[in-house]
């Protein structure tokens, strides 16, 4: 197992997967302290940690599906385009074994951007002088619902990627994804927990409140029922593509 | 079971729908041998040696290699297999050394042997290059190289020389036809065409809708190429008529009139009694079947080869 996963990491090889993660986010992070950088203008009561914690977790809703969903096609297209997924299988290569390198190979990666958001969260509240030390806890549980969130799309990602050969399907429903994810806060709370992709918002440990004519960062627990929904997505569209893939003839 | 075997399927059967695409095959491959599996394209050829790899699942039979079960010594089995089915497989964004490098890792076999097949295979100066950028004989080449790499007890080829031009072809051939004594490995290669097999196989499987048709040794197989005995003759109907009152057998009439497996002797006694009756002979020819009749024969089938 070991083996395989370090095959993959010699595989994706000047796919330069890492710096279109950076340069990804990277937009993205830029977009968020724009318009935390607007706001605080507007109202100096924002210049808040929590501020940047829930625009970058809203944010996150649109971002990480897309490049959740580009990321795996990238790591599980190549076997498609070179037809190697035979050669590996025939190499005495266990599927599941591949399967999971993958996966494990696919979310380091994207660990990797969640965590570079949080660097640059504390950089840019820095910057702007927050007020407090960095919260520790809320960014720790920001890296920890990310990254839950995301082995469940890259999950569900993997299993469509593996599966059919052309990579649009993956992409398109990459963006859907996305799509739901940034219109997620507009659905009501039953209907978008069926949606994966809204738990970037709904797991975020601050939300945004408004009171009368005011409006308010709040820090929030995170439920156990949503968590164990989360996990229990993952631990199904897991299973469920590796049976699936394994199963198909080469 | 015979334990000399190298590879040995009962009744492997491979159904898709109500299709048999692959029919009770009992393949019988002996160590040391270039086991040649011919057939017209889409008889069946790839999917067996798919089932042979664990690729894809037999509905029916069994499979041995090596003297055991695939079901079970799947892993043993295929750590001494070396394959190339259908199109060669690579990723096209690493060079052909990193391509190897990932043969490598898996096989977990020395440098030394990414070199020595390199050069066999004539890709060391193009080692270098992105996999993608090679032309299709190259990529068949590193296919073949990867296959080679562990330098495996059995290697199974499948089409081998697909994309080859005549002098990659000729290349490969010759490298084909070392493997066994040079490395002692026994090799199973299909092909559709039967020049190839002719010169580079010791055995031979015909198979064609699924069916093997025919098994045994390239020298069995030539034997089955009787020459026939060709006449034609100034009243056809008349000489028919005589040859059958004395006792001589014709395979065909009309046109032509053929008879197969004629001693010298008999084809002059013949001769003597037409021109004793009168009829004139015009024509006396041996005509022998060449491999592609047989093949035909067998198939069939007139089908390109």
């Amino acid at each position: 197992m070991i083996k395989t996963l370090g095959l993959e990491y010699y595989k994706i090889r000047r796919k330069k997967i890492w710096l279109m993660i950076t340069l990804f986010l990277g937009v993205e992070m830029l977009w968020a302290f724009m318009s935390i950088t607007r706001s605080i203008a507007k109202n100096p009561d924002h210049a808040v940690w929590e501020s940047i914690v829930f625009n970058i977790s809203s944010m996150n809703g649109l971002f990480m599906p897309i490049i959740s969903a580009i990321v795996v096609s990238r790591i599980c297209d190549m076997e498609h385009k070179g037809a190697t997924w035979k050669l590996l299988v025939a190499t005495n290569v266990r599927r599941g074994n591949l399967y999971a390198a993958k996966y494990i190979c696919a979310n380091s990666l994207l660990l990797f951007g969640i965590l570079t958001q949080a660097v640059m969260m504390i950089v840019f509240g820095l910057m702007k002088g927050f007020p407090g030390t960095p919260p520790i806890e809320i960014l720790l549980q920001f890296i920890v619902v990310n990254l839950l969130t995301t082995l469940a799309v890259t999950a569900l990602q993997q299993w469509i990627s593996l599966a059919i050969k052309n990579q649009t399907f993956a992409l398109c429903l990459g963006m859907l994804g996305g799509f739901v994810g940034m219109t997620a806060g507009l659905f009501p709370g039953e209907a978008r927990h069926i949606f994966i992709w809204s738990y970037y918002l709904d797991l975020s440990p601050v939300t945004f409140h408004y009171t009368g004519s005011t409006s308010l960062y709040i820090t929030q627990p995170v439920g156990a029922g949503i968590v164990l929904f989360a996990l229990a997505m993952t631990v199904l569209f897991y299973i469920a593509g590796s049976i699936h893939v394994s199963r198909q003839e080469i | 079971m015979n334990t000399s075997a190298i590879v040995q399927t009962q009744n492997l059967t491979k159904k898709h729908g109500s299709i048999n695409s692959v029919n009770k095959v009992d393949l019988y491959v002996q160590e040391g041998e270039i086991y040649g599996f011919l057939g017209p394209n889409g008889a069946g050829k790839t999917t067996t040696l798919k089932m042979l790899l664990g690729l894809i699942k037999p509905s029916e039979g069994t499979i041995n290699i090596f003297g055991e079960s695939l079901n079970k010594r799947r892993s043993t089995i295929l750590q001494r297999t070396g394959s190339l089915i259908e199109s060669p497989s690579y990723y096209g964004h690493l060079t052909g050394l990193e391509n190897m490098r990932v043969m490598q890792r898996l096989r977990n076999v020395p440098d030394k042997n990414i070199h020595e097949v390199l050069r066999i295979v004539r890709l060391e100066n193009q080692k270098d290059k992105k996999a993608e950028q090679y032309s299709l004989g190259m990529k068949q080449r590193l296919g073949i190289a990867m296959a080679l790499l562990a330098f495996p007890k059995l290697l199974i080829l499948d089409e081998p020389t697909n994309g080859l031009d005549p002098a990659g072809i000729g290349e490969i051939r010759e490298l084909i036809k070392s493997l066994p004594a040079r490395y002692g490995i026994t090799v199973l290669l299909s092909s559709h065409m039967l020049s190839e097999i002719d010169q580079i196989a010791t055995s031979v499987g015909i198979i064609s809708d699924g069916n093997l048709l025919f098994q045994g040794s390239m020298e069995s197989l030539r034997k089955k190429g009787r020459s026939a005995i060709r006449l034609k003759t100034g009243d056809n109907t008349k000489a028919e008529e005589l040859l059958l009152t004395q006792g001589y057998s014709l395979t065909k009439g009309g046109s032509r009139l053929e008879f197969d497996n004629l001693a010298d002797r008999e084809v002059a006694e013949i001769n003597r009694l037409l021109v004793e009756h009168y009829i004139p002979v015009t024509r006396i020819e041996e005509q022998k079947k060449s491999l592609e009749d047989i093949f035909l024969e067998l198939t069939g089938k007139e089908r390109s080869l």
